[in-house]
C-alpha cells in the first residue's frame, strides 16, 4: 500500500503540466475563474475542448477505439489533478460523461459511429432529459410520452432542468412508451433532436442569477425509431447504469483542492485595514477542518480507484459517500468564500457571464463572484441523486 | 499508488480480529479492569506468540519488519475490542523510538526482551507544561562523574503501571560544554531506580498509568540513548507515529460502534416494527456511516504518512487526529442516542467504546492542538495545493 507515482506516471504529469502551461492561457482561465456555474460558459468549453482534442484529450475516460485517450485510472486521476491545479474550463458535461457512456455500452454501430465523434469534435452538444416536473428524485413516476407510428416516436410532455438545452444540438431523454404495472418497466431511452418542430425551451433562471437551466416542451416531436437506444422499454436499465456514471465516474479531489486554494489567495490578500483573514483563527479553524474533508474525500476517491483498477467495485457505501461529501465541502469551501467578503457581499453584478465584464484585478474578480459561486453551491446536493437519496442507498445496504 | 490491502495484510486482519474476538469479550475486560494489576499477562504472552510485539521493528532488530499498514490493522482491533495492555504505548511509542536512537546494545536489551514479552518499556516524556509543544520539557539530567544524575517529574506516563524500564527524556545540564538549557536526550532507567517514585493513576476509559517523580535518580553512562541524534526530531516522529497508530484505534471503534447501533436498531421493536425501520433513525446510521467512512480515508492517509517529510507527516497525521476527533465523536454520541438509555449504561460496550474515543481525543494532543497544527502547515500554499500522490523515492544506487 503507498501513495507513489510511478516513474511513468510522473513523466506523465509533466507532459500533462507542459500542454496546461502552453495552452490553457490566461482568457479561458479567467473565464472559468468568473463562471458562478458548475459547466464553463458553452462558448469558452467549447474553445477549451477544441484545443484537447487537437491534442487527442477531450475524453479521458473513453477508450481508445472511440476517440478516447485509453488512460489508466491513475492517469486519469493526475490528468484531473492537473487541470484543476491550472483551473480549466469544465467543459465534460452530459455529452461526454453521460451520453456516451450509454452510447458505447447500448448503442448500436451506426449510433456510435455517428454521434461519438460529433461529441468529441463539439459538433453535438448534449442535455438531459430526465426529471420532469412532476418526476425528480422519484424518477420512474416519468409521465413524457412516446407513441410508436410507423419508424417514428411522437413525443409529448416536458423535461425539466435540463442543463445548458438552450445552447445544445441534442437531448437524452427518458420516455414512456407502455403504461405497465410495474412503472419502471414501461421506460424507453431515446435521442432527441433540439431543433425538431414542436419542441420549445423555456429558460429557467437559477438563485445565481445565471440561465443554465430549462424546461423542455414536446409538443407531438418526431424521433425517428433509429435514434432509439436499446429495446424498448430498456430504458429504466440504462438510466440506472448511467446515472451510476454521474455519481461515481469523476474525481472530485482536484477540483475541491483547486477551491481550496482559491479560497486561501482570497484570505491571504490585505484587506483595506491591512488585516488578512487567514490571520483569523476562527476563519482558519474552519478553513482547516474543510481541508481535512478534502483529504479525507481524496483518499476514499483513491482508495475506490485502486479497488477498481485491482477488478474490484468500490461499493455502494463509499460511493454515496463520496457524493455526499463531495456536495458538502464544495458547500462549505463556497459559504467560507462568501462569508469573508464583508460589504462586497451586498453588491450583485447581474451580467452574465461575467467574464464579459472588463477586467479588473484577479483578487477583485474573486470578490465579485463568490455570492454567486455560493448560491450556485446549493445545487450540489441535489442534482445526480441528492442527498437524502443517497443516504436511503447507505441505509439499505446497513440494514439489509 | 495502490491502496488494497495484501493477502498477508488481510489474513493478519481476519487473525487479530478472532483472536480478540475469542480471547478478549468485553466481560474478561471488565474483569482485567478490575483487577488489581490491571493487566492480563497471558494475554500479553499471547500477542507475542502472535507476533505482535515483534511486528512493528525491523528484522535485524529481531522483529517482523511490518509497516505503518499492519500496525493499523493491530491497532484497529484493539479498539474495536478496548484491549487495556500498553501495546501502543509500549511497543510502539516506547519501543518506537528506542529502535530509532537506541545502540546496538540498548536495542538488543530493550527490544529483545520487549518481543519476547518478558519486559516492557514506557516512555516518559510529556510534562505539566509541556501540551503540545514536545520541546518544553524541564527534567534534567547532570553529569556527575561517569553517571548522570535526573531529576523532574513525569505524569501520566501511559503504560507506566506495566513497564520495568522508562525511556525517560531530560535536558543535559549542569555540565560546562552543554549549559543548563542543553539538548533533550533520553536515558533508559530501570522502574526500581532509586530515587524513581511511581504512583498509579486512573484513565477516564478505564486503563491505567503512572505519575513518575524523578529525584536524584542516578543512571551509567551507558543508559544514554543517543549520543548523534536528533533526539526532540525522533520524539516528535514517534509522536506522530503513535498519533497515526491512534487514529487507527479509533476507526476500529467507529466501526464497532456502527455495527452496534445498527444491530441494536434492528433488534429493538417499537410502535409495533424495529427502530431501524423508522426513516429518522435510518438516516442518522447513514450520517454515522458516512463519517465512519471518511474517518478511514483519513487514517488511511495517516499511516501512509507516517515514515514521510515532516509536512507531509504533520498534514497527514495531525489532520487525520483532527478530522477524526471530531468525527469520532459525533459518531460516539449518536451510538448512545439510537441505543437509548441502554447507551448510557456502563453494562454495554457503548459506553466504554464512547469514553476510550475521549482519551484518544486527549491523549497526544487534542483534537484542536491537532486542527491548529495541520492548519500552519497548509498555510502553506504549496503544500495545500500539493495532491497526495508522491513522487517516488529514488533509492542510492
Amino acid at each position: 500500500m503507498d501513495l507513489l507515482m510511478t516513474e511513468e506516471e510522473v513523466r506523465f504529469r509533466d507532459q500533462v503540466r507542459a500542454f496546461l502551461d502552453t495552452h490553457l492561457d490566461e482568457g479561458l482561465k479567467r473565464a472559468e475563474r468568473l463562471n458562478s456555474s458548475f459547466l464553463a460558459d458553452p462558448g469558452v468549453g467549447l474553445k477549451w475542448q477544441a484545443k484537447l482534442n487537437d491534442k487527442g484529450w477531450v475524453a479521458p475516460s473513453w477508450p481508445k477505439q472511440y476517440g478516447g485517450t485509453g488512460w489508466t485510472l491513475a492517469e486519469r486521476y493526475i490528468f484531473d489533478q492537473e487541470c484543476e491545479r491550472a483551473g480549466e474550463p469544465h467543459f465534460r458535461g452530459a455529452s461526454i460523461k453521460m451520453i456516451a457512456p450509454v452510447i458505447m455500452r447500448y448503442g448500436n454501430d451506426a449510433q456510435k459511429g455517428f454521434y461519438l465523434p460529433r461529441i468529441l469534435n463539439g459538433e453535438d452538444v448534449w442535455a438531459q432529459g430526465y426529471s420532469e416536473p412532476g418526476s425528480g428524485s422519484d424518477l420512474a413516476s416519468l409521465k413524457t410520452k412516446a407513441v410508436l407510428d410507423g419508424d417514428h416516436y411522437i413525443v409529448n410532455g416536458s423535461k425539466i432542468w435540463s442543463t445548458l438545452a438552450h445552447h445544445a444540438t441534442r437531448m437524452f431523454a427518458l420516455v414512456r412508451t407502455a403504461e405497465t404495472e410495474k412503472k419502471q418497466e414501461g421506460i424507453t431511452f431515446i435521442l432527441i433532436d433540439l431543433k425538431s418542430p414542436g419542441v420549445t425551451i423555456r429558460p429557467i433562471r437559477s438563485i445565481c442569477g445565471t440561465h443554465e437551466f430549462n424546461q423542455v416542451f414536446f409538443d407531438d416531436v418526431h424521433v425517428p425509431i433509429s435514434d432509439r437506444i436499446g429495446a424498448e422499454g430498456e430504458g429504466w436499465d440504462i438510466a440506472k447504469y448511467l446515472l451510476e456514471f454521474e455519481r461515481g465516474g469523476a474525481f472530485a479531489g482536484g477540483v475541491l483542492r483547486a477551491m481550496l486554494t482559491r479560497l486561501h489567495r482570497l484570505a491571504s490578500e490585505p484587506l483595506s485595514d491591512g488585516r488578512k483573514v487567514i490571520d483569523d483563527p476562527l476563519f482558519m479553524a474552519r478553513f482547516a477542518e474543510i481541508a481535512t474533508d478534502v483529504d479525507a474525500n481524496d483518499m476514499l476517491e483513491l482508495a475506490a480507484m485502486s479497488k477498481v483498477q485491482a477488478g474490484g467495485n468500490p461499493g455502494s457505501v463509499p460511493s454515496s459517500t463520496m457524493k455526499i461529501e463531495r456536495s458538502r465541502i464544495r458547500q462549505s469551501i463556497c459559504e467560507l468564500a462568501a462569508s469573508i467578503l464583508g460589504p462586497d457581499a451586498l453588491r450583485w453584478e447581474e451580467h452574465r457571464p461575467l467574464h464579459e465584464l472588463p477586467g479588473t484585478s484577479e483578487i477583485d474578480e474573486e470578490r465579485k463572484v463568490a455570492s454567486a459561486v455560493y448560491f450556485n453551491s446549493r445545487s450540489q446536493s441535489i442534482f445526480g441523486g441528492s442527498n437524502e437519496i443517497q443516504l436511503e442507498i447507505i441505509a439499505k445496504t446497513l440494514l439489509r | 499508488m495502490d491502496l488494497n490491502y495484501s493477502d498477508e495484510q488481510l489474513l493478519l486482519k481476519e487473525s487479530a480480529e478472532r483472536f480478540l474476538k475469542d480471547r478478549y469479550d468485553f466481560e474478561k475486560r471488565a474483569r482485567i479492569l478490575a483487577s488489581e494489576t490491571g493487566f492480563d499477562a497471558a494475554i500479553w504472552a499471547e500477542m507475542a506468540d502472535l507476533g505482535w510485539l515483534a511486528l512493528p521493528f525491523s528484522e535485524e532488530n529481531g522483529g517482523l519488519g511490518g509497516g505503518a499498514v499492519e500496525v493499523s490493522l493491530i491497532m484497529e482491533a484493539i479498539g474495536r475490542a478496548l484491549v487495556v495492555e500498553p501495546y501502543l504505548a509500549s511497543v510502539l511509542l516506547a519501543g518506537g523510538l528506542v529502535e530509532k536512537v537506541g545502540s546496538e546494545e540498548q536495542k538488543a536489551d530493550i527490544l529483545g526482551g520487549l518481543i519476547a514479552g518478558t519486559s516492557r518499556p514506557a516512555l516518559a516524556h510529556a510534562e505539566w507544561q509541556t501540551g503540545f509543544d514536545l520541546g518544553n520539557i524541564a527534567a534534567t539530567a547532570t553529569k556527575n562523574g561517569e553517571n548522570y544524575v535526573i531529576s523532574g517529574k513525569k505524569p501520566l506516563v501511559l503504560g507506566g503501571p506495566f513497564a520495568d524500564s522508562f525511556i525517560v527524556s531530560a535536558r543535559l545540564g549542569g555540565d560546562a560544554a552543554t549549559g543548563p538549557d542543553g539538548a533533550i536526550r533520553l536515558f533508559a532507567v530501570p522502574a526500581n531506580a532509586v530515587g524513581l517514585e511511581k504512583s498509579e493513576v486512573k484513565l477516564v476509559d478505564g486503563s491505567r498509568a503512572s505519575d513518575l517523580v524523578f529525584t536524584n535518580v542516578s543512571v551509567p553512562a551507558s543508559a544514554l540513548l543517543d549520543a548523534d541524534a536528533d533526539t526532540l526530531g525522533e520524539i516528535e516522529a514517534a509522536y506522530d507515529r503513535a498519533n497515526a497508530a491512534l487514529a487507527s484505534e479509533a476507526v476500529g471503534i467507529m466501526d464497532a460502534l456502527m455495527d452496534a447501533t445498527v444491530a441494536y436498531t434492528k433488534g429493538r421493536v417499537q410502535f409495533g416494527k424495529p427502530l431501524a425501520a423508522f426513516q429518522a433513525l435510518q438516516h442518522r446510521m447513514a450520517e454515522m456511516a458516512v463519517k465512519c467512512q471518511e474517518a478511514r480515508g483519513s487514517a488511511l492517509l495517516a499511516m501512509l504518512s507516517a515514515d514521510a517529510p515532516p509536512a507531509m507527516r504533520v498534514r497527514g497525521v495531525s489532520g487525520a487526529r483532527a478530522k477524526i476527533g471530531k468525527v469520532s465523536r459525533s459518531v460516539a454520541q449518536e451510538a448512545i442516542q439510537l441505543h437509548g438509555a441502554m447507551g448510557f449504561s456502563e453494562e454495554m460496550p457503548i459506553g466504554a467504546w464512547f469514553r476510550r474515543l475521549y482519551a484518544i481525543e486527549n491523549t497526544f494532543g487534542t483534537t484542536a492542538d491537532h486542527l491548529k497544527r495541520y492548519g500552519e502547515i497548509i498555510r502553506d500554499p504549496a503544500v495545500l495545493s500539493g495532491g497526495l500522490l508522491r513522487e517516488p523515492v529514488h533509492q542510492p544506487a
